[in-house]
């Protein structure tokens, strides 16, 4: 028991931990694609060392909403994190505190007090970022839904301990057409939700084209850390729901020794790392989409989920 | 009969099912016209890769020539013929006409492809269920429709007669599943009559090019009963 | 070996024509392109005669078992295309003299004349079902070019139209057919033919044979031209040249619905009533109204089309054996009567050069000949009484009667008034009065044999309305018995029976029984 909480705990550290990381390496990786060096794979790391030593400005007409929203979006990932597997293929202490649906609800929280607070901050860059993160989260919520809901067709339930078994128990189910059709839908929303290209360009400087970036213009200081560690973290439990859940169920940990949950490590960052070098040539092979054709992107998403839902459910 | 070889055949089918659907869903919504045939051909690559794991698990002849006759005809031939009479009109433009938006449109295929599937129960039920027509037919099915839709929504003579060529590509889907016992020849007959409307549409193409200086062929709307003046 | 005899005779024709004479001497391909195309047609008449006596006389003429064979329907379809086929090569040697724009594209056109009259002698010919369509699919290829032979956006158009309909049509009855072959194994069949399905069709799962029908009288009945689908009809068959309009006309929507009558024995006539007369009757219904207001006498005569194919539908829709012989009897008589109409109508382009209906007046004094055909076929196609259209709608009203479907009757009677109207109106106005324009155009002769070709086009017309010989009526018979659905014994009303009595017809899928079986 006290081991399984341990465990729980050690997951929560690395998310933490390496979460940086993973957005050092995929910088990285994009630069050298563009015959450039690039910085230091570490650079995320000093980027919030030099944010939390500086000092924080709050706008006079912002609200405690304003201030208290860095808050959540650093700990909603947290919380999720508790509730997948990242480093055991067995449940945790906390995993059967929710299921896949509640996880999607604790990060869209933070999505949503992120909007909030652009909003409140009276920038009007931030109400146009807000604005068109929800016409993203709005167009990916029923794919979302429609992912999860044929995930538990498959499995017969939303935990996703129990549905990472489903798919290669028989090997020869990893190669249901469900599952491949899914794993796709999940990819385009990986991007839409991380906002990567072609949703979103994370390395754009220019405010009217930002979707998420223009979320957090007006922090500054411990704020503005929180809020880009929150957003390494995010996108390190969304890799780690599709690869860990979804698409390779394999090198997590069987048994409850600790060397093996340690060796756990090194084979999810490998995984990440590899699914990074996919990511970079998507990345870099697609141009950014025009605002109104996003509708069109995860319009394609929604087709795939449903493609894959009929599979399972009309074709037995 | 379960043993994991035949499993992972079966489930490879499926999923050459759902491709199938996918690239119909594809011809729907691209916007090119290349697009549209590289959907149309990556179509007809799934239909033969279905039609090889059912000629091996049937150790059928026949469905195993269908697929070979899909290797050859519509990944090369087909464009080929194409590209022969209608060169321009497979480059040149960079963008083409629906009558409906790509969102609308996708709902409306979408909603398509469930009907079929819904069509599809009855069938399977009354032919005692199961086999691989559980996976080919509501697909074959869905294909179809999808097809007729792209041909009813697309104004290009190219797309539109892609979406006419994937009718043909989703009847064969079903069809090597529920028919396997069909006879060649019936089948080369059909692939002939595939190449034979590429070609006489590409002609005609052509000439409508020529003579009026449009492919846009919802926009020829001249033979109609007009009321009297 | 007639059968094959009748199928190569066309193709070599078409080879004839393919040679490029017009190099050597003009004269010379003036000539063989057109005599070739008539002695082959009129051969493949001959030969078609004489195969319908023998089948009428109550053998069977077998070709290539199971592939090719020829029984009473077929034979009778057999001798209509190889009569309408003639007309059609004789008239086309005095109208493309006239209207072909030079040697090379006269030659061209002679060359689809064959491909396409070769793929109408298929479609009766072959028993396998998969490969009737596949002719019936070369039927509408072949014809393509020849509706589109003008080379006027208008023509352009059709032929567009045409080819998008017919594959789409096409697509879906390939469907169907594929279901009708998963029937037909699941009911334990052996030979897939027309004769072999209906003898499996008790044993075949209803639901499916009922879909199988279902997509393939959508699936052909956009190459019918059955009213929702019907919008490419009036347009391809008012722009071909006038010969190829009478065997568009005439014979591949006949052809078409041939392959929809085929499968009519499949099913209780209760279950198809409803369709058959649905779609019949408002292919007719629509039919009659617009040919109130078209302006296009050749439009005119194709809406008259859509409006008999409906009329054949519901005939067939009534189920019982008289209904059936009105039908197969309509067919022969609308295929004689809209091809002399459509030659009719070449007849009067070759005249007055115009298709406009307002745009014509008095064409009898302009040319006695063409008027006098146009006036001969109106009345024929309308349905005036001694001619052949007469004969067999009344027998589909009696048909309906006896029936005891007084509302369908009546509507069917209504609009065959309508339609009566409709087309009498518009042709009246164009024979009689006084020639228009100043001057008025002058007297035009008609080519000999556009003249000879009208001539013998009415010979059945009249007949058939007031005589039938007897080998005929043999025939009739043996195809309505073709396609009348028969209970068999030991089944009760098509269903499938408890237990297989028949030995050797043992379930052969060729597929493994248990279900994909996914995990549980």
């Amino acid at each position: 028991m006290i081991r399984m909480i341990a465990y729980n705990l050690l997951q929560m550290l690395v998310v933490l931990g390496f979460s940086p990381l993973v957005a050092g390496i995929l910088n990285r990786l994009k630069e050298m694609v563009q015959s450039r060096r690039g910085p230091s794979i570490f650079q995320p790391y000093r980027d919030l060392r030099k944010l939390f030593h500086k000092d924080q400005v709050f706008s006079e007409q912002s609200s405690w909403i304003f201030r208290f929203t860095p808050y959540i979006v650093f700990t909603a990932p947290l919380f999720v994190t508790l509730l997948i597997p990242v480093l055991t293929s067995y449940p945790l202490f906390f995993a059967f505190m929710g299921d896949m649906l509640g996880g999607g609800f604790v990060l869209a929280l933070g999505g949503f007090f992120a909007a909030l607070a652009a909003v409140d901050a009276a920038n009007p860059y931030g109400a146009m970022g807000a604005s068109r993160t929800r016409m993203v989260g709005f167009l990916a919520e029923p794919v979302f839904m429609i992912v999860f809901f044929t995930v538990s067709f498959v499995a017969g339930s939303t935990i996703p301990y129990i549905v990472q078994q489903a798919w290669v128990h028989p090997l020869a189910n990893f190669f249901e057409p469900s599952h491949i059709l899914l794993l796709l839908a999940f990819l385009m929303l990986i991007l839409a939700e991380g906002g990567r290209i072609p949703v979103d360009n994370p390395a754009g400087h220019f405010e009217l084209a930002m979707i998420d970036e223009s979320k957090g213009l007006e922090y500054s200081g411990r704020g503005a850390a929180l809020m880009k560690w929150g957003g390494y973290m995010k996108f390190f439990v969304l890799l780690c729901i599709f690869l860990n859940v979804l698409l390779a169920p394999w090198g997590l940990a069987a048994g409850t020794a600790p060397a093996p949950v340690l060796l756990a490590i090194p084979l999810i960052l490998l995984k990440i790392f590899i699914f990074l070098l996919v990511l970079v040539v998507i990345e870099s092979s697609l141009a950014k989409l025009r605002l109104f054709r996003i509708t069109e992107f995860l319009g394609a998403a929604f087709i795939i989920s449903v493609a894959a839902m009929i599979m399972r459910v009309f074709t037995f | 009969m379960e043993s994991l070889p035949i499993k992972l055949l079966e489930n490879l089918n499926a999923l050459a099912g759902g491709l199938f659907l996918l690239c119909a869903f594809g011809m729907v919504a691209t916007r090119q016209v290349r697009g549209c045939l590289h959907f149309f051909i990556a179509q007809a690559l799934f239909l033969a890769m279905s039609a090889f794991i059912l000629g091996a698990l049937l150790h059928s002849w026949d469905v195993l020539a269908v697929g070979v006759i899909n290797v050859i005809t519509k990944p090369f031939l087909i464009p080929w013929v194409l590209q022969r009479n209608v060169r321009g009109e497979m480059y040149s433009r960079r963008e083409i006409d629906q009558l409906l938006n790509i969102p609308t449109s996708l709902l409306i295929a979408l909603a398509l492809a469930i009907a079929a599937c819904f069509l599809a129960l009855p069938l399977l039920r009354a032919a005692g269920g199961g086999g691989f027509a559980a996976v080919n037919l509501p697909i074959g099915l869905a294909g179809l429709l999808l097809g007729a839709y792209t041909a009813c929504v697309r104004r290009q003579a190219v797309p539109l007669l892609l979406g006419l060529l994937a009718m043909e590509n989703s009847a064969f889907f079903a069809g090597i599943a529920i028919a396997p016992a069909l006879p060649f020849l019936a089948e080369v007959a059909v692939t002939f009559d595939v190449l034979m409307l590429s070609f006489i549409v590409g002609l005609l193409t052509r000439t409508i090019h020529e003579h009026i200086g449009t492919t846009e062929v919802g926009a020829l709307t001249t033979l109609q009963e007009q009321p009297q003046p | 070996m007639s059968l094959i005899a009748i199928l190569v005779l066309p193709l070599a024709a078409m080879v004839l024509c393919l040679v490029p004479l017009e190099k050597i001497s003009s004269t010379l391909a003036g000539w063989i392109a057109p005599v070739a195309t008539l002695l082959a047609a009129a051969a493949v008449l001959a030969l078609a005669i004489g195969d319908s006596l023998h089948v009428a006389a109550g053998n069977s003429i077998i070709a290539i078992a199971n592939w090719i064979q020829l029984d009473g329907l077929s034979a009778l379809i057999l001798l209509l295309v190889g009569l309408v086929g003639t007309t059609a090569a004789l008239f086309s040697w005095g109208y493309m003299a006239r209207r072909a724009h030079g040697e090379k594209r006269r030659r061209l056109y002679y060359v689809h004349f064959n491909l396409f009259f070769f793929a109408l002698l298929a479609v009766p010919l072959a028993v396998e079902p998969n490969l009737v369509w596949v002719a019936i699919e070369f039927t509408a290829l072949f014809s393509v070019l020849l509706v589109a032979y003008e080379n006027t956006h208008e023509a352009l158009e059709a032929a567009w139209k045409y080819i998008a309909m017919m594959f789409m049509g096409a697509a879906i009855a390939l469907f169907g057919f594929l279901i009708l072959f998963w029937a037909f194994k699941l009911g334990g069949g052996v030979t897939y033919t027309w004769a072999g399905l209906r003898a499996a069709a008790p044993h075949m799962p209803p639901v499916l044979t009922k879909t199988a029908f279902l997509m393939i009288l959508v699936g052909f009945g956009m190459k019918v031209g059955f009213v929702p689908m019907h919008t490419w009809l009036p347009d391809a068959h008012s722009q071909a040249p006038s010969p190829a309009c009478a065997l568009l006309s005439g014979l591949k929507t006949t052809v078409a619905l041939y392959a929809i009558l085929r499968l009519l024995p499949l099913l209780p006539p209760n279950h198809t009533a409803t369709w058959l007369l649905t779609i019949g009757l408002i292919s007719v219904g629509a039919a009659s109204f617009l040919l109130l207001q078209v302006r296009d006498y050749k439009r005119l005569f194709a809406y008259s089309t859509v409006e008999h194919m409906g009329i054949i539908c519901t005939a067939a829709g009534f189920g019982t054996a008289s209904g059936y012989y009105g039908a197969i009897m309509q067919m022969l008589a609308h295929s004689v009567t809209k091809s002399f109409c459509f030659l009719a109508a070449g007849a009067a382009v070759l005249a007055v050069n115009t298709r406009q209906i307002a745009s014509v007046r008095g064409l009898i004094r302009i040319s006695p000949a063409a008027g006098a055909a146009l006036l001969f076929g109106g009345l024929a196609i309308a349905g005036a009484p001694p001619f052949a259209v007469f004969l067999s709608e009344f027998s589909i009203l009696k048909a309906g009667l006896m029936q005891g479907r007084y509302l369908a009757t009546a509507l069917l009677a209504l609009f065959i008034g309508i339609a009566f109207f409709g087309i009498l109106g518009g042709l009246n106005r164009m024979v009689f009065g006084r020639p228009m324009g100043d001057p008025p155009p002058p007297r035009t002769r008609l080519p000999f044999t556009c003249v000879l070709a009208l001539l013998l086009g009415a010979v059945p017309i009249l007949v058939l309305g007031v005589y039938q010989p007897r080998p005929l009526h043999e025939l009739l018979n043996k195809a309505v018995a073709t396609i009348h659905f028969q209970i068999e014994p030991g089944s009760r009303n098509g269903r499938r029976p408890a237990k297989r009595t028949t030995v050797g017809l043992t379930r052969r899928t060729g597929r493994p029984r248990t279900p994909t079986g996914k995990a549980p």
